[in-house]
């Protein structure tokens, strides 16, 4: 018997998968902006794996010869002032840009989202734990009165110009939105009937929150996480133009785009503008996957999403 | 009398917010590594000399010692010296920090025109071109590096068509600046009634202001976008549609009803933008605050830094008050 349930549970778990995966390809039929976003995304992945392989030159070395050469056949970019090949070094650059993006906002994620849940879990019980709560969320006032841009740039310069660095710098300034998106589903998820059936049966803090608080508090928390990667991409890029991020012959796109700032006032404008277009289509897609999530993590406007689906099929 | 109460209250927060913030700046711009007694005397310098500046400058204490002489000098309005400047902070502040908000509040300003429009037709005309439009608009503003977007307005501007000045700072070399009186460059001029100089600062303007504004006009538009389709919803509006208010009045009355979360979103960009505008700051060489900051941090040149983030938190303060005061005078439900 118990076989027949397990084969049970396994086929309706498959068929639960297909009917999800069906539902994502109508969405992404209704929205097409929505598989722009995840088409982008994955095309930025798929450049910086394959790298090597798509791209016709070395990305840091230097040809004298071939410098501020114009987008041609040859060059399809064209190169920039010591003549490496742009297209080559844009094809190179996510390696850098996702890594420290992808990094920054993970650590920002998972450390922030738990120092929140713990605060949102203990605000209310009055005593030791509330006073706490109260410290740590005027720590993250203090921390968030500071210029994003400044604070980062002063965080680079204090553990050295390295990737690690960088990365610290923007988990740093990130972390205080999951601390303060967490704390307030928490508060909000913490009174609910079956955190207190949980309670009563008498579940430990921890396990309330590994098992009840945490799992139902991710929407938003995920919705965040896709925008926050693009900008911590613009970040990293903005970093890296003032002088502050990745240097030089690494191929990065903001630091591209500095090298090619004394060009674009002499007419070479591709040294400058072909990285920041492909910055710019990069974060844009961030956002798209970003505002999908948001649709598709709450089940209020997923149901609504898949209602105005079937609306649009009836008439056809 | 409530409305004294409430700014009361938060006048009692100010003390403990803005000594949190020195503090942790001073211990954050401590942390720097890079000696400036070895930046200013060279790398031909003995080791006394750098010892005796280090006195000079109250470097040679514990970290709470050189922390208690920043504090005494603050009271008294002493910001400490610049190395990289040699003037004190104060001075090159009080240049900076207006060329800053010139640009800044003109920016937001034009971000506004650019914004409410748009997300009021978006809102109200649902399945138009405007509501297309203002997603996609949404979107993009966001995702476009604003120093690029400058560099691209130079080269279209400048480079080709040769219409804007050359993005070199707030006014051209051959215009005499106004003598200084407030440092906003446009109402010094007015002031002199010097309108060669006005007319230069307007078009050193344009560039960076419309950089500034087409990124940040996306999430104000965003902002009215969203209350207003709220607001259209509200039983509030289908009452007065039902009592057949014309059109424009019932528009007018669900965008005041929305005010006060435009009024929020335009606070928050007003504070961002202190120190976020600095990217734009440096494209145009522009000198402004932030830029002062960077070139601090990179240069271990400590009291820039530490004056420009005060300068700034204040301001975000002021900021923050004039916002709640506004709240007061738009939304008669706060007043009580």
């Amino acid at each position: 018997m118990t076989d027949i349930t397990a084969g049970h549970s396994e086929r309706s778990r498959w068929e639960a998968f297909v009917y999800a995966l069906r539902f994502l390809f109508a969405v992404l039929r209704a929205r097409p902006l929505f598989a722009l976003g995840y088409f982008i995304v994955l095309l930025v992945v798929v450049l910086a794996i394959f790298a090597p392989l798509i791209a016709p030159y070395e990305p840091e070395v230097a040809n004298p010869v071939d410098f501020l050469q114009g987008p041609s056949w040859r060059h399809l970019f064209g190169t920039d002032a010591t003549g490496m090949d742009i297209f080559s070094r844009i094809v190179y650059a996510p390696r850098i840009d996702l890594t420290i993006a992808l990094a920054g906002t993970m650590i920002s994620a998972v450390v922030g989202s738990f120092i929140g849940a713990v605060v949102g879990y203990y605000q209310e019980g009055g005593g030791f734990g509330s006073f706490g709560a109260g410290f740590v969320m005027r720590a993250a006032d203090v921390l968030q009165a500071f210029p994003v841009f400044v604070f980062a740039i002063a965080l680079v310069a204090i553990f050295g110009q390295s990737l690690e660095s960088i990365i610290a710098a923007i988990a740093f300034v990130n972390a205080p939105i999951y601390l303060r998106l967490m704390r307030s589903q928490v508060l909000a998820i913490r009174n609910m009937r079956y955190v207190e059936a949980s309670y009563v049966s008498g579940a430990s803090d921890l396990m309330i929150m590994l098992r009840h608080i945490i799992p139902n508090s991710m929407a938003p928390i995920l919705a965040q996480l896709s925008v926050n990667i693009g900008w911590s991409i613009l970040l990293t890029a903005a970093l890296s133009f003032v002088g502050a991020g990745v240097v030089a012959p690494t191929p990065e796109w903001g630091s591209m785009i500095a090298m090619g700032f004394q060009n674009i006032i002499t007419g070479q404008w591709w040294p400058s503008v072909f990285p920041g277009i492909a910055l710019a289509v990069t974060v844009f897609g961030f956002a798209l996957v970003g505002a999908s999530v948001e649709v598709l993590a709450d089940p209020a406007r997923r149901r609504a999403l898949a209602g105005s689906l079937r609306e649009r099929k009836k008439p056809a | 009398m409530r409305i004294l109460r409430y700014i009361g209250r938060r006048f009692l927060f100010i003390g403990p917010q803005l000594f949190g913030i020195i503090l942790v700046s001073f211990l954050l711009v401590k942390l720097i590594p890079g000696d400036p007694a070895v930046m200013m005397l060279g790398p031909f310098a003995t080791e006394q000399q750098i010892a005796m500046l280090n006195v000079e400058m109250g470097l040679d204490g514990t970290i709470v010692d050189q922390f208690w002489i920043y504090l005494q000098n603050l009271v008294q309005g002493d910001l400490g010296t610049s190395w990289q400047t040699t003037k004190p902070v104060f001075d090159d502040l009080a240049i900076r920090f207006p060329a800053t908000l010139e640009l800044i509040t003109l920016s937001l300003l034009l971000a506004l025109l650019i914004g409410i429009p748009l997300g009021v037709a978006a809102a109200y005309f649902k399945r138009s071109i405007v509501k297309k439009f203002s997603d996609y608009y949404g979107l993009l503003a966001g995702s476009l590096p604003d120093f690029w977007l400058g560099l691209i307005l130079i080269y279209l501007f400048y480079t080709i068509m040769q219409v804007a000045p050359a993005p070199l700072g707030r006014i051209d070399f051959a215009v005499l600046p106004p003598p200084p009186v407030t440092n906003f460059l446009i109402i010094d001029s007015l002031i002199a009634g010097n309108w060669q100089a006005l007319w230069s600062t307007l078009g050193h303007l344009v560039l960076p202001v419309i950089t500034l504004a087409v990124i940040n006009a996306g999430p104000i538009l965003k902002m009215t976008q969203a209350t207003m389709e709220r607001m259209l919803e509200s039983d509030l509006i289908r009452y007065a549609e039902m009592c057949g208010l014309p059109k424009t009045t019932v528009i007018r009355k669900a965008f005041r009803n929305s005010l006060p979360s435009v009024v929020t979103i335009v606070s928050v960009l007003y504070g961002f933008l202190i120190g976020g505008a600095v990217l734009v700051e440096i494209v145009f060489s522009w000198g402004g605050a932030g830029q002062y900051a960077v070139q601090g941090v990179l240069n271990a040149d400590i009291n820039p830094v530490l004056g420009f983030v005060l300068f700034s938190a204040i301001l975000s303060l002021i900021i923050y008050l004039l916002v709640d005061l506004i709240y007061f005078a738009i939304d008669p439900r706060i007043r009580g």
